[in-house]
């Protein structure tokens, strides 16, 4: 290179330096994408206060902020709180929102304002509870409870296998005629490989999915029959009442397999890590959220408009592999716990 | 080197002094002429600290969107500091053969390469090629480090060497704070969340990975793009230096190794630095895993975690350095090695937030660690000091063997167990320095190890 061009590129350098740093700065900053139309989206959830509804309630927001929507937000004042939301349907669709997302508190009282709310263009997304009839909504995204019963059916059933113990199963389920506690015992059945009538099941009752009466009716089915050594709870609250119970009772964690569903952090944490629950189904309230936010967000800019059920997922969670059965660890439960 | 800017043997020995030249009022810190190349090599020393940082994030990264186990993923370390193990001494005879311009430009040269092969590995969607495009970027970083250093040197008086090579290392951490900065902000966040994998088409699946690769691409890329920036600038500015002082180890002359090996300071030394850095990458490549996969903090906000543990590394550089002219520097080794092997069993057993704290609090423990077993080891071995300083940058060996067994024992045993084995490195460490404590021998001046 000649000596006056080296020079003069010598000279240039700091120069040089900040402009192509810039123009590294400038195509980073060009790599993001065009911003898209703002659009008005709504979700109303059962309450504020469960973590469940509050990690749906977060990722919305998330999401939304991340697709340029406008998110309109309002939830109950309990999980039965019917009136609430129907305000809320009616609000937001004053409101300009042309997509909502529900958690319906009641599947049959919520229809009508379902149906005034769609007459006026509105699409509608129920997410994790169907309302009756299914068809009232344009979608629905849920987690497939029967399939979490099954998951959690086939671990327990591995176990007592590996085990080399006689099943004497208890059954603490929710309450009568709720789909999603009526789907979970189904597939626990499916996946355990037996029915209602069979022998193995030395017991039921029923908890609300609470741990109070977890523990109660755990501790009832025990008197009857203290050989149980396997426990389906319908969910972890559940789950945690069974377990005080059986552990009052002087049953060693490692006698019994105790299996739930839901797949909460303090559950995880609290529960799978240290074994006290075997196996949990893990199910996932930010896919719902977050492909409800989109799917409506589409469909507002003229995407297609979301039809049908989607599955949101469900995964077995355990510290405690049972051979042929698919699970993740704890530390994907951890990553991906919600509350 | 991704955490120690290991100075080679030849610097190790420059004595800590910053005269004035004769006749003049005023301190000379380069020769006339050498300002920009000095500022140049300054860049790099901050660029090589950013690559070897960004990999810390990687691990926890690629295990996302390969969605692999903690062992292949750990395999990042592996790629990189085997690299950098692997071309020491490469390095060192380019350095001789060819001049430590010709060393820095190839360092820079070959680690520009490695971050282009990002572009067609991040396109091949697959594990195996990044880690190519790793161990040549670690190749070329490691020639670099080992240029750069003596380069320094010689770009001044002698007399101002330790102060120039200080000033020019001081920009390590700069870089590999903004390495841990550019993961967490550019990356992390962005990823693809785990739970939307689960319910993709296998084609949505394909495209989270190509977004998510996509993500590593670019901080690579941008380094590449600055390293090829400063390949210029020093190729057209850069000069050969006045006198490029010979600092050759000279051959390993008959007995040295054998009076080292008999030398159990050093030789347990040698093994303790080791631990230490095998210790050092575990805890950084293995945090954020802990903060998600442990206390579940999401992993767009774990990062912060990583970057926390440095800031911390660096601020208590400074302080151990305060407190070294206080008390005996294996005192302190000792209490602060105990302290980490502490905070990783209180990480092993408080599995929440306090436990993370910990994991964060081991980088206060690892601040003195490097430097300190360095001079410890090399005290008083005379005309041998060069040929030993070159056994303990081959320590750097720990980086690349012990994350794939913390890896292994995470995969078995979960995230938190894991935490035994930087204890159990930490621990030895603990041990060197109690052997010291409690051996008598000659009193030598501790060896300077840089900028630390």
């Amino acid at each position: 290179m000649p000596q006056t061009l080296r020079r003069r590129l010598g000279r240039l350098s700091p120069r040089l330096v900040a402009v192509s740093l810039a123009g590294v700065v400038a195509l980073g900053l060009g790599s993001c994408g065009k911003q898209q139309d703002q659009v008005t989206v709504g979700l109303i959830v059962k309450r504020n206060t469960n973590p469940f509804w509050v990690t749906m309630k977060d990722t919305a927001e998330q999401t939304a902020d991340d697709d340029n929507v406008k998110l309109l937000t309002a939830a109950g004042t309990s999980d039965i709180d019917n009136r609430s939301q129907v305000a809320a349907l009616q609000k937001m669709t004053a409101q300009g929102a042309k997509g909502i997302m529900i958690t319906p508190a009641n599947s049959r009282a919520i229809v009508p304002a379902i149906e005034k709310a769609r007459r006026a263009g509105v699409t509608v997304v129920a997410l994790d509870t169907p309302t009756q009839p299914l068809t009232a909504v344009d979608a629905l995204y849920a987690t497939n409870n029967l399939e979490a019963g099954e998951l959690i059916g086939r671990y327990a059933k591995a176990k007592v296998q590996q085990l080399g113990i006689e099943p004497r199963v208890a059954m603490l389920d929710l309450a009568p005629r709720i789909t999603s506690g009526v789907l979970r015992h189904n597939g626990f059945l499916r996946g355990f490989g037996i029915t209602d009538r069979s022998p193995q099941i030395v017991g039921s009752a029923y908890t609300l999915g609470e741990t109070a009466r977890g523990e109660d009716a755990m501790r009832r089915l025990l008197a009857q029959n203290p050989g149980i050594n396997v426990v389906y709870t319908v969910n972890e609250p559940a789950a945690f009442g069974a377990a005080q119970a059986l552990k009052a009772a002087g049953r060693d964690d490692k006698d019994v397999v105790l299996v739930s569903v839901d797949g909460g952090c303090d559950a995880i944490k609290n529960g799978v890590r240290p074994g006290v629950i075997d196996a949990t189904a893990q199910q996932y309230p930010e896919n719902m959220a977050r492909l409800g936010v989109q799917a409506l967000a589409d469909a507002e800019r003229g995407g297609p408009k979301p039809r049908g059920y989607k599955n949101t997922g469900v995964e077995l969670i355990t510290a405690d592999p049972a051979k042929g059965v698919p699970s993740k660890d704890v530390g994907f439960g951890v990553r991906n716990c919600w509350g | 080197m991704a955490r120690e800017s290991v100075v080679p043997p030849q610097a190790a020995a420059q004595p800590a002094t910053t005269a004035r030249p004769q006749g003049t009022g005023k301190k000379r810190l380069v020769y006339p002429g050498f300002t920009v190349p000095f500022i140049l090599l300054v860049l790099c020393f901050a660029a090589w600290g950013s690559a070897a940082n960004l990999t810390d994030v990687l691990v926890g990264v690629f295990r996302h969107i390969f969605t692999m186990s903690n062992f292949q993923s750990s395999l990042v370390q592996f790629a990189y500091y085997g690299a950098y193990f692997s071309l020491a001494i490469p390095a060192a005879v380019i350095n001789r053969r060819y001049g430590y311009k010709t060393g820095v430009l190839t360092g820079l040269g070959l680690a520009t390469l490695g971050g282009l092969v990002f572009l067609p590995a991040s396109r091949l969607l697959a594990f195996v090629p990044f880690l190519l495009a790793l161990f040549v970027l670690a190749a070329g970083l490691s020639i670099l480090e080992t240029s750069a250093n003596p380069f320094a040197i010689a770009m001044g008086p002698e007399e101002s060497a330790t102060q120039r090579l200080n000033l020019a290392q001081a920009f390590n951490p700069v870089g590999a704070n903004i390495g841990v900065l550019l993961g967490a902000v550019l990356i992390l966040p962005n990823l693809t969340p785990e739970p939307a994998k689960l319910v993709m088409t296998h084609q949505q699946l394909r495209d989270s990975q190509e977004h998510d690769l996509n993500l590593v691409l670019g901080p690579y890329l941008g380094i590449a793009a600055v390293l090829a920036l400063i390949w210029v600038l020093i190729a057209l500015r850069g000069r050969a230096t006045p006198a490029e002082r010979s600092q050759e180890t000279g051959d390993a002359k008959g007995g040295v190794l054998g009076r080292l090996w008999r030398n159990p300071h050093y030789r347990f030394g040698v093994a303790a630095q080791f631990f230490n850095v095998g210790a050092q990458v575990c805890v950084w490549s293995f945090t954020i895993q802990y903060a998600t996969d442990v206390v579940g903090v999401p992993t767009r906000h774990a990062g912060w975690y990583l970057q926390a543990s440095l800031l911390l590394f660096l601020v208590a550089r400074f302080a151990m350095t305060y407190l070294l002219g206080i008390f005996r520097p294996t005192l302190l080794l000792f209490l602060l090695a105990a302290l980490g092997v502490g905070l990783a069993v209180i990480a092993m057993v408080s599995l929440n937030m306090v436990g993370l704290i910990a994991v964060v609090g081991i980088s206060l423990s690892l601040s003195l660690m490097f430097p300190t077993i360095y001079g410890v080891s090399l005290q008083g071995l005379g005309e041998d000091t060069k040929f030993g300083a070159a056994g303990l940058v081959m320590a750097i060996l720990g980086g690349a063997l012990m994350p794939p067994i913390m890896g292994k024992v995470m995969d078995q045993a979960g995230t938190a167990t894991a935490f035994i084995v930087p204890a159990i490195c930490l621990g030895f460490v603990a041990l060197y320095a109690l052997f010291d404590l409690r051996t008598r021998r000659h009193a030598g001046p501790l060896v300077a190890e840089g900028a630390h």
